[in-house]
């Protein structure tokens, strides 16, 4: 319940439309660099999406990113800007012609792409005048936003925390703007139709996402409902905050510890607030996504050295870099394959690329030295895989003494992610210093049910029997070797899973750190 | 020069994510590419360009010009081909 926020939506207008001939290279400049800026947002965002399970959405952001650096597009602004066009409207008048040609084209699904490129260049030309585009800078103060539609680039332009829930004419339960108000963790109202446009004068509103139905100018009796409801809310939230610090433990006293999965070092901070007892699983891609070459050893050591301190005696585990066929990494020579998530990915091509690992190896064992740092290898199916990683780890080791560079120490686990590495798990527990199940390619490859396929969603899940049993295999054989056995993937945080994996013999769990607090306190509850 | 003709898989044709995945691989070839269809030729380096030229099951032609011309060829006709997932 909250004041109404109505964004001002529709395109920005530029401050002024021409420019004088000395303006003309300061301005290719700053258009370029608005692109740019444009495009880093949109991808992170798409990361975001991504990591949270949202293929299809994070698919959008990346045609968005596209466009931003769209040659054609960029000659046409360019172009422009040269004739003493100012930038901002320049990118404007030229993402308007191609609206135009995409509105004209008979098919409801090229019209909507109009909507993209306005949504596109509408950003880049409020980014070189510095504002965003969706007038969501007016939000100061937390508000229930009323739109008729809400794109993905627009919720996520809303400043942190000014949100209180979401009331579109547009839309249904799986739109965009339900999963972004979930992943905000605000109610949403979606689909309301024209009644939206006698709403839009309202002062106040009240939303009841769990009803989906809302309020305009509630009287007092529903005002003080809603008070009730959402004191109780808040004291769910509260009570969940009280676990943010403890060290969970059973009521038989078993130590669980509970960590964060993390894709980026700059979400370090954000994790140990949620009471992260260390990192899981450190995804090492985003250092090698979106970008023309690969990053050098110093720029992957900065990297990992941030994330190491920052958790400073906590473990953090640094995953080698896990990509296959279905991302093209600059300089590896990548055959296009009819099943990347089947090919040659994780461990597999590292190991057939030793100057795509090596450098990765020495990054983390350098970086080691501020922090306690560990490794694991991804899509391990045996032993073999598993010696000959360590080995490069050693080989790396002795280079960087013979350097005289400063290195700590590094122990190397294995992910356990494909049924093989599961059922050899006694034999790799003895190479192993920890092992890490990865649920969701587990499951993926053990029920041979591809994670992103819609229909298949009865399969993707780890609360199968053949599943449970591969995890109860692993974690014998950890237990038999005295190494410790995490789970890293979505079951972790998933208040029903964790009493089965807890009851296998997993002592680690390792999520999304908004799920640590409710994760400690089921722990804590068994 | 290389060419190639083959036909559109994905179930709504150029577009969105197929269309990006397609210039980003376009991307990674040093050689001149385009599409064409008809007597329309457009870069296949411009999302913007290819969405909406052609729909499943219609014929385009890919052309290439430049060092790697042959692979890009080769890789970009079995891109566009494909069935999309």
């Amino acid at each position: 319940m909250g004041p109404a926020f109505v964004p001002t939506t529709g395109r920005p207008e530029p401050e002024r439309d021409r420019i004088n001939e000395d303006e003309v290279e300061p301005g290719l400049r700053r258009f370029k660099d608005a692109a740019e800026v444009v495009a880093g947002k949109l991808s992170e965002t798409g990361d975001e999406l991504r990591e949270s399970g949202n293929e299809e959405e994070a698919g959008i952001f990346e045609f968005h990113v596209e466009m931003t650096e769209d040659p054609e597009l960029v000659s046409a602004v360019e172009e422009r800007i040269r004739e003493l066009e100012s930038p901002e409207a320049a990118v404007l008048a030229v993402g308007e012609e191609y609206a135009a040609e995409f509105a004209a084209m008979d098919d409801e699904y090229m019209a909507a792409r109009a909507d993209d490129v306005r949504d596109v260049t509408g950003q880049i030309s409020a980014e070189l005048m510095g504002r965003g585009a969706s007038g969501f800078e007016a939000l100061k103060t937390p508000s229930v936003v009323l739109a008729r539609s809400l794109a993905p680039s627009e919720t996520a332009r809303i400043p942190k925390g000014m949100a209180l829930g979401f009331v579109t004419a547009e839309g249904s339960r799986t739109s965009h703007v339900s999963i972004m108000a979930r992943s905000m963790g605000i109610p949403a109202v979606v689909g309301v139709g024209e009644a939206l446009e006698d709403a839009l004068d309202a002062k106040k509103v009240a939303i009841d996402g769990g009803e989906g139905s809302a309020i305009t100018d509630p009287d007092n009796d529903t005002v003080a409902r809603f008070e009730r409801m959402s004191t109780a809310l808040a004291e769910e939230q509260a009570a969940l905050d009280e676990y943010r610090h403890v060290e969970a433990r059973t009521s038989e006293g078993r130590r669980i510890e509970v960590a964060a999965n993390l894709g980026s070092a700059s979400e370090a901070e954000d994790a140990l607030a949620w009471g992260a007892e260390g990192v899981g699983l450190f995804r090492t891609e985003f250092l090698f996504m979106e970008r023309d070459d690969l990053p050098s050893e110093d720029e992957q050591c900065i990297a990992y050295s941030a994330v190491a301190s920052a958790f400073g005696e906590k473990p953090v585990i640094i995953r080698t870099l896990d990509v296959g066929g279905d991302k093209n990494l600059p300089g590896v020579d990548q055959a296009r394959e009819e099943n990347p998530f089947l090919g040659w990915r994780g461990i597999r091509m590292s190991l057939d690329t030793p100057d795509l690992f090596k450098p990765q190896l020495r990054a983390i064992l350098r970086a080691a030295a501020d922090g306690n740092l560990k490794v694991m290898f991804p899509m391990v199916a045996d032993v073999g895989e598993l010696e000959a990683a360590k080995a490069m780890l050693q080989e790396s080791r002795a280079e960087l003494e013979t350097e005289g560079a400063e290195t700590g120490e590094v122990e190397a686990g294995v992910m356990i992610e494909t049924p093989a590495a599961a059922l050899c798990a006694a034999e790799l527990a003895k190479e192993s210093a920890f092992f890490s199940i990865g649920t969701n390619d587990l499951v993926q490859y053990t029920l041979a049910a591809d994670r992103g396929n819609e229909r298949l969603r009865r399969l993707q899940n780890a609360d199968h029997p053949a599943v449970l049993a591969l995890i109860r295999q692993t974690c014998e054989a950890a237990d038999a070797a005295g190494i410790p056995a995490g789970v890293c993937g979505e079951a972790a945080g998933e208040p029903e899973m964790i009493p089965k994996l807890i009851a296998l013999g997993v002592t680690e769990l390792s999520m999304g750190a908004p799920a640590i607090p409710r994760a400690k306190k089921v722990v804590s509850e068994l | 020069m290389a060419e190639r003709e083959t036909t559109v898989g994905p179930e709504e044709g150029i577009h969105g994510r197929p269309a990006a995945q397609f210039v980003k691989a376009a991307k990674g070839f040093s050689s001149q590419v385009v599409i064409v269809k008809g007597d329309r030729e457009v870069n296949a380096k411009s999302v913007l360009k290819i969405t909406g030229l052609a729909r499943k099951g219609e014929k385009v032609t890919i052309r290439a010009e430049g060092e790697d011309a042959e692979q890009a060829v080769e890789a970009l006709a079995e891109l566009i081909s494909a069935d999309e997932r």
